[in-house]
């Protein structure tokens, strides 16, 4: 306890700092890629909608749950969904990557969020209720971590 | 070393012992206790301060690795069952087992300091968390968590280090 901080801490402390940037470095470099199999999970009020592979391209159209009727008609996906409803958002799937790429929201912050294509990467958008989220197959990590 | 033996001559714990352990741990319960209270949340799980710890790294340094090991051990299994859960209690063992290694080796290099000590515990003890996550979901791309936790790990350390060496250099 003679010295406060000892020239072995420096170097300790530069070294794990060096091994943090480094992995960091090589993560972002390899994207932690979400692998085959991933799934892309969409909630709406807090329940699940629907699952679809990340693989596989499409489009959805997603009604929020204030657009009130229980009897509300399932989206039509040959129709522009600003026709069907008054509250929604459309998930596009395009190439292994996820946008949301309309929203009846007024802030529009999850179009703006751009693509998410990783593991755990998640689009919200908060007006209507809406979590879009990658999972790998394992199941979700977020989940046990906390 | 001063401190009266560990063992008494019967080969059974010593009264002074027990009762310096139970005291820690009582004092590292707390601290759990109030961290677990305030609420605050930096956004991404998995990462806080663990004030607790300066009990352990207190203890390593004034009575040595059986009682550090004893403290942490103990009030690990108690906050677990009281606030974390189990599967907390999973992560945390995990993390101040790999933690106290760490710790009493690079105590026994005598070239680091306590805030070094206690940086590369913060580490240690956040990568044994990810480890049992990884065997728990096994699935190693949770390690793309890895560098979050590294520097959080060395930041939690360091302050923990820091707050354990006025401790002790007040307990002189």
């Amino acid at each position: 306890m003679k010295q406060f901080i000892k020239k072995a801490d420096i170097i300790l402390f530069i070294v794990l700092v060096a091994v943090g940037l480094a992995a960091s470095a090589a993560l972002s470099m390899s994207r932690m890629d979400a692998g085959d199999g991933a799934k892309v999970i969409i909630e709406s009020g807090g329940s699940l909608y629907a699952t679809y592979p990340l693989a596989e391209d499409r489009v959805v159209i997603v009604p929020a749950p204030k657009q009130g009727k229980v009897d509300a008609p399932a989206p039509d996906p040959d129709k522009p969904a600003s026709e069907q409803y008054d509250y929604y958002n459309v998930v596009t799937i395009s190439g292994g990557k996820v946008s949301v790429t309309e929203a009846s929201c007024k802030n529009q912050v999850c179009v703006k969020h751009g693509t998410i294509s990783m593991t755990g990467e998640t689009i919200v958008c908060l007006p209507n209720r809406l979590v879009v989220r990658i999972e790998s197959k394992g199941g979700g990590y977020d989940s046990v971590t906390s | 070393m001063t401190q009266s033996p560990r063992k008494s001559s019967s080969g059974r714990l010593s009264a002074s012992f027990i009762a310096r352990v139970g005291l820690m741990a009582a004092l590292a319960l707390i601290f759990s206790y109030v961290e677990a209270i305030i609420p605050y949340n930096p956004g991404i799980p998995g990462i806080k301060l663990g004030i607790a710890n300066v009990v352990t790294v207190v203890a390593l340094y004034k009575f040595g690795a059986k009682d550090a090991a004893a403290v942490s051990v103990i009030r690990v299994v108690l906050a677990g069952l009281l606030f974390n859960g189990l599967f907390g209690m999973l992560y945390s063992l995990a993390g101040a087992v790999l933690s106290l290694a760490g710790m009493i080796g690079l105590k026994k290099t005598g070239l680091f300091s306590v805030t070094g000590v206690s940086m590369a515990a913060g580490v240690l003890h956040n990568l044994g968390q990810l480890l049992v996550a990884a065997a728990l979901i096994e699935d190693l791309r949770i390690f793309f968590y890895f560098p979050v936790l590294m520097f959080s790990g060395i930041a939690a350390g360091i302050l923990v280090g820091v707050i354990s060496a006025l401790m002790l250099r007040a307990l002189r």
